[in-house]
């Protein structure tokens, strides 16, 4: 292992000699062996493994058919958000208006639909694409314009989250194709038991293949890794990172439709919108895709989502009170965060120099 | 006892050796820090210390003598936003039953009025076999399926501080909120009588709050006078609250009256009617809720008025109607009931001003009030 980990290195790009995996050239076989057996998310798994180990030993209910079926709205949308996120992260940049996107795609969608008259699914593409349009607009700003990406995208957040109430007139309405019964729309789109895991699981493989197997995955994490490297390295720095921005804009839409679908109502209130937006992030991050970029992992976010989800709902289940919960909630994530470091450490020390 | 206080006591008694060691002469920093980062994972550990103390139920001290011996029921309540201090005192409610008729209660939700969340708080505690949940239907769409799905699992479910219509809850406690609005709408007829009224809603839309906005459009449209209602959102924030107030007075200084119909807003507009000195300009105020701010500016006299609804109420009587649908077999219990709907004014605000209780959330012990 070592000896193919410094045999890469040589043809790496200097600013990223930690992570000898992630060169501009696709990866060989035995590379791909070395990378899934030194799994970045591996730490994050064994964590997240004790965690619902815990929840299994001290409360009867949480290793039950019925919580699976609860713990799934816990963390199948921040799961999807996350994945969006990584792809901004890896660039070594960040998305705060997912919040906005979150709020102001379903209630778009409620526009479209009872307004403008468009049908259920031409809604949801038509706001999806226009979710997109504000995702390029992020990324011109940070990209072409040269602005701060967390500046960029507050003022997106506020302008959108602004954007949300004015057009909703702050007033909270039915989703359409959420009301009960549920047709094939509302099935399909959130509102089935399984709807967002399948939509979650089916966005992480797709992204994961493409973040790891594509140009625009290398090519990503090339950016976030040396900019200035990747664009003399003829990378069109530009058009990535819009590119990114616009898939974090259509994940973020896609979530909030599903959960306006899934509670049958779409809410105006931005409160509710930026927890969500922190929750994904923190998802993301304890993944282990890096907040200075240059690494990350899709299936992590996934994992992260889940771990999250894993505490809020098994802390639920014992009993725990809201003012207790954040209390936990913190310790367990810095205790977690430590756990996954160190374990983090362990593995590198195992699978050679690097 | 409710789990609140078991971890409590054990956080308590933890600070309460490491203060013995920090007085001792001989004090080692060292082991001291050393102890104290014990108390962070001692703390964690606390959360399995709250589900012993839930799986070791027993038959529940006096209540047994009066309705027989019966299981040590957990009912939970779930909440729109679990940590604003209005309820507070709705939580003390909860307990105060809770110890009275030897069950427990879990307080829950989401912090930010995320009905997603709160949904899936309401599946967590029908999975975790809850014997009954409380649920504030601050949404007119989102609760209606999961109710029926927790009354088919066998949960009851009652409504408490917000109703909605259509909804399979068994029964509601809280404020009618619509009469409650109309009652204000009448006061703002006879107080301002004519010209430009502003009413402050945190959230509009929201189903805890907005029949009161349309209980006062309705009283105001029925007496034909002419008066003009502005509906304001101002947010669920206080400080945003209070700058938001704050300029709709600047913008329109015209108003004759201003009032507010949710407890964060009422503060705030309290707040700019002293800042500007409104009342004694003759702008007429008032509003809804009991936060402390609000009931020292009512008796400054800078509002006129405040509604009181008794979250502490709010927060009982679901214990005790679940308590007494499970013991009965779901033979007795429910009842719908108006925790009320009293105008305290500059002089009827004066004993809450005075005491502090469990009853307003401003006092953590218990005691008689004399």
């Amino acid at each position: 292992m070592a000896s193919v980990a410094g045999g890469s290195a040589a043809e790496t790009p200097p600013a990223a000699p930690r992570d000898p995996g992630h060169s501009l050239r696709v990866p060989s076989r035995r590379e791909l062996f070395e990378r899934i057996v030194s799994l970045r998310e591996g730490s994050i798994i064994v964590v997240t493994i004790v965690t619902a180990i815990y929840f299994s030993a001290n409360t009867s209910s949480f290793f039950t058919g019925t919580n699976f079926k609860t713990l799934l709205p816990y963390f199948a949308p921040f799961a999807i958000l996350a994945a969006g996120e990584v792809f901004v992260m890896i660039l070594g940049e960040i998305d705060l208006s997912i919040g906005a996107m979150y709020l102001f795609a379903p209630i778009l969608f409620y526009k479209l639909n009872t307004s403008v008259g468009l049908g259920l699914v031409p809604g949801v593409i038509v706001t999806l694409l226009l979710c997109m349009a504000v995702g390029a607009l992020n990324g011109f700003f940070v990209a072409v314009v040269g602005i701060n990406s967390f500046v960029v995208t507050l003022a997106m957040l506020f302008t959108f989250e602004g954007l949300a109430l004015i057009i909703s007139h702050g007033t909270p309405v039915a989703t359409p194709g959420g009301q009960l019964p549920l047709d094939t729309f509302g099935k399909v789109f959130g509102g089935g038991t399984y709807s967002e895991i399948i939509w979650a699981v089916a966005i992480i493989a797709i992204l994961q293949v493409v973040l790891t197997f594509t140009r625009w995955g290398l090519y990503t994490v090339a950016i976030g890794s040396n900019k200035l490297g990747a664009a003399e390295a003829g990378v069109q720095v530009k058009a990535v990172m819009i590119r990114n921005y616009m898939l974090c804009s259509l994940t973020a839409a896609l979530v909030g439709i599903f959960e306006a679908v899934r509670s049958a109502t779409v809410q105006p209130d931005p409160a509710g919108a930026n927890e969500i937006l922190f929750l994904a992030v923190a998802a993301g991050v304890i993944g282990g895709t890096l907040l200075t970029g240059g690494s990350g992992t899709v299936v992590g976010a996934l994992i992260g989502a889940l771990f999250l989800g894993i505490l809020r709902d098994g802390l639920i289940l014992q009993g725990v009170n809201a003012n207790y919960l954040l209390f936990y909630t913190g310790l367990a994530v810095i205790v977690a965060m430590s756990a996954n470091v160190y374990v983090g450490r362990a593995r590198r020390g195992h699978g050679g120099s690097g | 006892m409710p789990d609140i206080d078991q971890a409590h006591e054990a956080l308590e008694r933890l600070d309460h050796l490491d203060r013995r060691e920090v007085d001792r002469p001989g004090f080692d920093r060292r082991a001291f820090l050393r102890r104290t980062a014990l108390t962070g994972v001692a703390a964690g550990s606390v959360g399995s210390i709250l589900s012993a103390c839930g799986s070791s139920a027993s038959s529940g001290g006096g209540s047994s003598s009066v309705f027989g011996s019966h299981a040590s029921y957990k009912f939970v309540f779930v909440n729109h936003v679990t940590t604003n201090p209005f309820f507070t005192p709705t939580q003390y409610g909860a307990a105060d039953a809770s110890s009275l008729l030897g069950c427990s209660y879990q307080w829950t939700g989401s912090e930010s009025s995320n009905v997603n969340q709160m949904v899936n708080a309401m599946n967590s505690a029908v999975t975790a076999k809850a014997d009954g949940i409380a649920v504030a239907l601050i949404d007119l769409h989102a609760f209606n399926a999961p109710v029926e799905a927790a009354i088919k699992a066998g949960t009851p479910v009652v409504a408490y501080n917000a109703d909605a219509v259509g909804n399979a809850r068994l029964s509601y406690i809280g404020q009618d909120l619509k009469k409650a609005g109309e009652k204000m709408g009448e006061r703002i007829v006879s107080d301002v009588g004519s010209g430009d009224v502003a009413l402050f809603i945190a959230t509009p839309g929201s189903a805890n709050l907005q029949p009161r906005i349309e209980g006062a459009e309705a009283a105001v449209k029925a007496s034909g006078k002419p008066i003009t209602l502005h509906t304001v959102a101002t947010g669920a924030a206080v400080p945003g609250e209070l700058s938001t107030i704050d300029a709709y007075w600047v913008g329109h200084s015209s108003t004759k009256g201003m009032y507010a119909v949710d407890g964060g807003s009422t503060e705030s507009l309290a707040k700019v009617m002293q800042k500007y000195g409104l009342a004694g300009k003759g702008v007429k105020a008032g509003g809804f809720d009991l936060t402390e701010q609000t009931q020292s500016l009512l008796k400054a006299g800078d509002i006129e008025f405040t509604i009181d609804q008794q979250p502490y109420l709010q927060g009982f009587l679901p214990v005790l109607q679940l308590f007494m649908y499970k013991v009965s077999g779901t033979l007795s219990g429910l009842a719908e009931t108006d925790t009320g709907l009293k105008f305290l004014n500059k002089e009827t605000i004066t004993p809450y001003v005075n005491t502090k209780s469990r009853y307003e959330g401003t006092a953590t012990a218990a005691k008689v009030i004399a």
